[in-house]
């Protein structure tokens, strides 16, 4: 191949990864943008994920429709090799530019750690098996779950602070230099800022996870995708048996082993090169002063096949291990609990269906525009850590607003119209009556009652006397909660004018949605 | 100085500091008209009150900037009734061009959202095509602020508020839990930040306060159409009536009284007209105020 093509592909590949990951980020950002209408095409990037699909079916035992999309993705994996990873994934590309940055001269001796790359295949075997066991939590590993997730709970909120925080201030300046950041600060505004910074409890738990991602490239390149990637590692598994094939014309070889320089794995196509852990980055074509490296379409023939060495006791001991882990959540005490004090957004599936549908993607929380979405921590055991719990301490369930309902990609939170989302009870509003003011202090207050958003009113005054703090009996509008109408949205907590602790709350308490482990 | 002096003046002195109304009554104009618009319309009665008032020139300098208050606070549709109809406020918008004004800027303190409520309420529409400033309230630029009153005094308020020329109020005419009724005064929660849900503890005297110690130069209540029962937020078309009417009048509480009479209630059992005309801000009794009736 002359020098020229190879340049060409290689424009072409770091264009396409700039591609993928512009349209993964724009359309991360059109999610969150709240005054667009979600319109089903945002979450895209989620049903070309073949792992998402394998889990889904296994935990489901149905098929999303959408999903079948992730077909094609493994079908061009059986001509072209890993190409996704190398070509397509957003987070591939982060990493890829990331490893590039990172770079330095190559060490010597630096080989192949075929340990190191066997260990996502031992991933993906227990995330399948966990997930056969009962217990999905691919969503954790999955990189569109990650890089979703950590864009939506630590990135974005972060970069969203520090424009508001370094231009803002410029763009009030007058000083030259700052009077010129001005139309990049309100083209920001009004393309990607949010007018209200979101806030998220897990950020730097999230955000610190991310960064290291980032810098495990710094010691080995593509660290992730090279050996941690379940979905490399599905993809590794199919190209195995790829009609693609990187040839050396051992005329033209002169054996230096260059092209090992920038492989993404340390291989070669010199010396064992491995098919189901090249990237189809073509740096090696480059990086041969002679030219000797073919691009090759040929049937895979079974004693030319690359096998991924796993071994028996390995696989065995992933298996048993799946097993084993899997039982934990199952045995945790949570699932016998009578009562949990977590929320689930409206549309939410049963508790047990819910954490086998989940991705822990992070999509509802994007697209929430109060905030009210939140990843959850320990309160619905270490399987749901992620997961989207609501916290009316922070925001509130806008009542004419379905958009959480209409962007999950695995349907853990069901499909519901704004009517059927104005009548779905997420929990029951509780009123404290030690620390409510119409009924310690005698003073009228209503602020929840002016809130709440059901046309009949669930939150509703009597007229009562109390016993003010003076001992004196004073009439007072007292509030109270007609359970049947309430619908849980939150905004009496969220507006409650109490700085300790909310005088009325949500519980889960007759919420519409089955619990049951 | 002689005992008897002595005592008169402490009594004054003391006096006048226990009712702080007499002296700090500036922003009350005495006798002004009261101008009262029925019509099919809502943005020919609102024009035809602004004309019946004398004109927008009365009010509006050249060069003014001027902001423009109305109801934005939910997440709620024009039929709903709970937001300040787009109409009137177009009315308004185009008076207060013609009468010369630099700037209009249309801002308020939202309950849900403002990017739902701008968008949903119809008002931040209309208001960009008519080349009027929208701005979201911005809790950054909260400053301290003297009401002077006997429930609220020092209370964060917008920036924005203070530093324009004229202040127009737009609210629209709905029924309120806590505080019986919403109209030109307790629209002016819309000016103030901070923990709102704190001024709900004697609300009839915090909005009194607040209305007394603020500025307002123009009040149009818009009443076309209003929520009978379940507001502020209201929500069921059902609650919702038809008054095609319009109030305006550069006094705020009197426009108030009116606007409750309209509505069906006696001035006098709402907490904060009664609070408000305690504080001198205008008569409570409908057949001594100034009140002209039209039909557009």
């Amino acid at each position: 191949m002359s020098s020229k093509n190879i340049k060409l592909i290689q424009t072409l590949r770091i264009s396409s990864q700039i591609l993928f990951l512009f349209l993964f980020y724009f359309l991360l950002i059109r999610t969150g943008k709240s005054n667009i209408e979600p319109s089903g095409y945002v979450d895209i990037f989620f049903y070309f994920d073949p792992l998402i699909f394998l889990l889904n079916i296994i935990a489901t035992q149905a098929i999303q429709t959408l999903f079948l999309l992730s077909i094609i993705p493994l079908f061009l994996t059986l001509v072209f090799g890993r190409f996704f990873c190398g070509w397509v994934c957003p987070f591939g590309a982060i990493n890829h530019f990331f490893s590039w940055i990172f770079k330095r001269s190559k060490k010597k001796n630096e080989t192949i750690n075929k340990n190191l790359l066997n260990l996502k295949y031992i991933i993906l075997i227990l995330i399948v098996i966990m997930a056969i066991m009962g217990t999905h939590i691919g969503g954790w590993l999955d990189p569109f779950s990650i890089l979703f997730r950590s864009s939506t709970i630590a990135v974005n909120p972060a970069v969203n602070y520090s424009i508001e925080h370094s231009l803002k201030e410029g763009a009030n300046d007058k000083s030259i230099v700052k009077k010129g950041l001005k139309p990049i600060y309100e083209f920001t505004k009004k393309n990607i800022l949010k007018t209200e910074q979101k806030v998220y409890f897990q950020s730097i738990l999230i955000g610190m996870i991310f960064l290291l991602i980032i810098f495990l490239n710094f010691f080995k390149r593509r660290f992730f995708c090279n050996y941690i990637c379940p979905l490399g590692a599905l993809y590794g598994l199919i190209a195995k048996f790829s009609f693609f094939n990187l040839k050396v014309n051992e005329n033209k070889c002169k054996s230096c082993n260059l092209c090992s320089n920038n492989c993404t794995y340390n291989g070669s196509p010199f010396k064992d090169y491995m098919k189901s852990e090249c990237l189809v980055c073509f740096n090696c074509l480059k990086d041969c002063p002679e030219n000797s490296i073919e691009i090759k379409f040929a049937i895979p023939k079974k004693k030319n096949r690359t096998s991924i060495d796993l071994g028996r006791r390995k696989v065995v001991g992933s298996i048993l291990s799946g097993i084993f882990i899997s039982a934990f959540p199952r045995i945790s005490n949570i699932t016998k609990s009578k009562r949990h004090k977590f929320l689930r957004p409206p549309g939410s599936v049963s508790e047990k269906q819910f954490l086998q549908k989940c991705i822990r993607c992070g999509e509802c929380m994007q697209v929430c525009p109060t905030n009210l979405i939140q990843p959850c921590f320990l309160e619905s055991g270490i399987e749901g850590i992620w997961t989207p719990v609501l916290k009316p301490n922070i925001g509130y369930c806008e009542y004419e607003c379905n958009r959480c309902t209409q962007i999950c990609p695995t349907n853990a939170i069901e499909k519901l119209t704004i009517e059927e989302k104005k009548k779905f009870k997420i929990g029951t509003a509780v009123i404290d009556r030690n620390r409510c003011y119409t009924y310690v202090d005698g003073y009228n207050c209503g602020v929840c009652e002016e809130h709440c958003p059901v046309p009949d009113k669930a939150i509703r005054f009597r007229e009562v006397e109390v016993w003010n703090f003076e001992g004196k009996l004073k009439k007072v509008k007292q509030i109270y909660v007609v359970t049947d109408l309430c619908i849980g949205c939150g905004i009496c907590e969220n507006v409650c004018p109490r700085s300790d602790h909310p005088a009325i709350y949500i519980t889960a308490e007759e919420e519409q949605r089955e619990f049951n482990y | 100085m002689k005992r008897r002096d002595f005592l008169k003046t402490s009594i004054l002195v003391s006096s006048s500091i226990y009712f702080p109304s007499i002296i700090n009554s500036k922003n009350v104009p005495k006798n002004s008209p009261v101008v009262k618009v029925h019509g099919d319309s809502p943005y020919k009665i609102t024009k035809k009150a602004i004309k019946e008032l004398g004109g927008m020139q009365k009010i509006i300098s050249k060069q003014d900037i001027v902001m423009i208050k109305p109801n934005i606070a939910w997440n709620r549709t024009i039929e709903q009734a709970a937001n300040t109809n787009p109409l009137v406020l177009k009315a308004i918008i185009e008076e207060v061009f013609n009468a010369g004004a630099k700037k209009i800027i249309i801002m308020d303190n939202t309950c849900h959202k403002p990017e739902e409520t701008y968008k949903r309420s119809g008002i931040e529409e209309i208001a960009k095509k008519m080349g009027v400033q929208v701005r979201y309230a911005d809790n950054n630029r909260l400053v301290e602020y003297d009401f002077k009153g006997e429930r609220v005094k020092r209370w964060p308020v917008f920036k924005d508020f203070l530093e324009v020329d004229k202040f127009i109020n737009v609210p629209v005419l709905k029924h309120h839990g806590s505080a019986e009724l919403t109209i030109g005064m307790k629209n002016l929660f819309g000016i103030v930040g901070g923990r709102r849900g704190k001024l709900h503890r004697d609300l009839g005297m915090s909005i009194a306060d607040i209305a007394h110690g603020f500025k307002t130069h123009l009040t149009i209540v818009d009443s076309f159409r209003i929520l009978k029962r379940n507001g502020p937020v209201g929500g069921r078309i059902s609650d919702v009536e038809l008054k095609k009417t319009v109030i305006a009048s550069t006094n705020i509480m009197e426009t108030d009284v009116i606007a409750a009479d309209v509505f069906g209630k006696k001035p006098e059992e709402i907490p904060f007209i009664k609070f408000a005309y305690e504080k001198k801000m205008g008569n409570i009794d409908i057949s001594k105020i100034n009140l002209k009736n039209f039909a557009a």
